[in-house]
């Protein structure tokens, strides 16, 4: 199965308001893939139905199985580490390791105390006496040693400093992350990812209003750098964006192919971040 | 490897393509020697694995680099000799013309800069 996750009219309303409006995407196998929305756009829905922690309509299949009603066998093959993510503060390091051996079974506790030995966390330690970061590296370990298939990051550097952030997904890519597995993360750092990341789907007000690989949104997206005597001739190929740099405009085209924009001047690749930016001004 | 800022006008498999050649042309990697794994750079770097095996990959196909079997990555013995060749090409057939067109252009002959340097030489 190369296909982990495929969502089609995937919808949820709470109330009357509809926080997911007939979404489709899916997450192919090997792939590390940003889900990207302002607050309140519908990310932590999406995450939430797919661990089988909310109910929805429309289809969902996460690794062949029904969040709605498999969710126990999801929760073998599927790792999370949730913006809210908390242990208890009286726990011991060496209980979070024994609990989490008890309760699932494909946790590998070796894996879990190797990573732990590279960190300054000492077993003893109770979680009110580790710092955020540290905890933050508790639950990767945790997390990092269950043989997942799937793991999920909901803002998972969220309130940490630079060095636990890069360290992090350091980390990821050096101990977890292979062709068989899949990451599927939501972060507001999104400087931070776009490098590491396969694809990319940007939500807004509950809809996705873009989803393609990394490879494509460059080819896709271009920002050139016009000075003023070029500025109508670039206005004319319908710029989705502009911004002004220095007295020179920055325009941001969107499947405009690289041979028309090349006399206009120097070719850049707009950052995850200035595109997302565009897309959640676009049409209001 | 250093440190790498990226730019924005190439995509990032081939900055990191570049950077290997430059680490091989410069001697910090030797023939015969082997690069860090696929894994190992992503995590450094913080890019996807995919990037990596992509300029790892083209590297392979221009026989800069090749895979041995279950030990990984290892650059080829002729390298950078066959780097260089293709630098001193590519300066001969592009960047020198260029230089010359500025010499012209500011009124100096190679002549003029090469007694200058000669000159330079002896007082030194």
């Amino acid at each position: 199965m190369t296909t982990l996750i495929q969502a089609k009219n995937l919808s949820k309303s709470y109330g009357t308001h509809q926080a997911l409006k007939s979404v489709d995407f899916s997450v192919e196998r090997g792939r590390i893939v940003g889900l990207v929305g302002p607050n309140g756009a519908g990310k932590t829905t999406v995450l939430k139905a797919i661990l089988g922690l909310t109910s929805y309509e429309g289809e969902l299949k996460v690794l062949g199985l029904d969040p709605n009603r498999q969710r126990h066998e999801i929760m073998q093959k599927v790792s999370f580490i949730a913006d809210v993510a908390v242990l208890p503060r009286w726990l011991k390091v060496s209980n979070a390791l024994e609990f989490v051996t008890e309760v699932h079974p494909n946790f590998n506790l070796e894996r879990a105390k190797h990573f732990l030995a590279k960190t300054n966390i000492p077993m003893s330690a109770k979680v009110k006496e580790l710092s955020k970061g540290m905890v933050a590296q508790l639950h990767l370990a945790l997390v990092m040693s269950i043989e997942a298939e799937l793991l999920v990051l909901d803002e998972p550097t969220l309130g940490l400093d630079i060095l636990y952030r890069k360290e992090f997904y350091n980390q990821l890519l050096a101990e977890f992350f292979d062709e068989g597995r899949s990451i599927l993360v939501t972060t507001h750092q999104i400087e931070e990812i776009e490098n590491l990341l396969t694809d990319l789907i940007f939500i807004r007000d509950g809809k996705i209003v873009l989803n393609d690989s990394m490879d494509k949104v460059s080819e896709n997206y271009i920002e050139v750098m016009v000075s003023k005597d070029d500025a109508e001739k670039a206005e004319a190929l319908n710029p989705v964006m502009q911004r002004d740099v220095f007295g020179r405009k920055v325009y941001l085209f969107e499947g405009v192919s690289r041979e028309e924009l090349e006399p206009l001047g120097e070719l850049h690749s707009p950052s995850v971040a200035d595109l997302f930016v565009a897309k959640m001004k676009e049409g209001k | 490897m250093t440190a790498i800022t990226w730019n924005d006008q190439q995509p990032i498999f081939r900055q990191l393509k570049e950077k290997v050649i430059e680490l091989i042309i410069d001697g910090e990697v030797s023939d015969g020697e082997a690069v860090p794994s696929v894994r190992q750079v992503a995590a450094d770097y913080q890019i996807n694995p995919l990037t990596v095996s992509k300029a790892y990959q083209e590297l392979v196909d221009e026989s800069i680099l090749e895979k041995r079997r279950g030990l990984g990555m290892f650059v080829t013995e002729s390298a950078r000799e066959k780097l260089l060749s293709t630098e001193k090409t590519h300066f001969l057939e592009v960047e020198w013309p260029k230089i010359l067109e500025r010499i012209e252009r500011l009124g100096l002959s190679i002549q003029i800069l090469v007694n200058d340097q000669q000159k330079k030489n002896e007082e030194q």
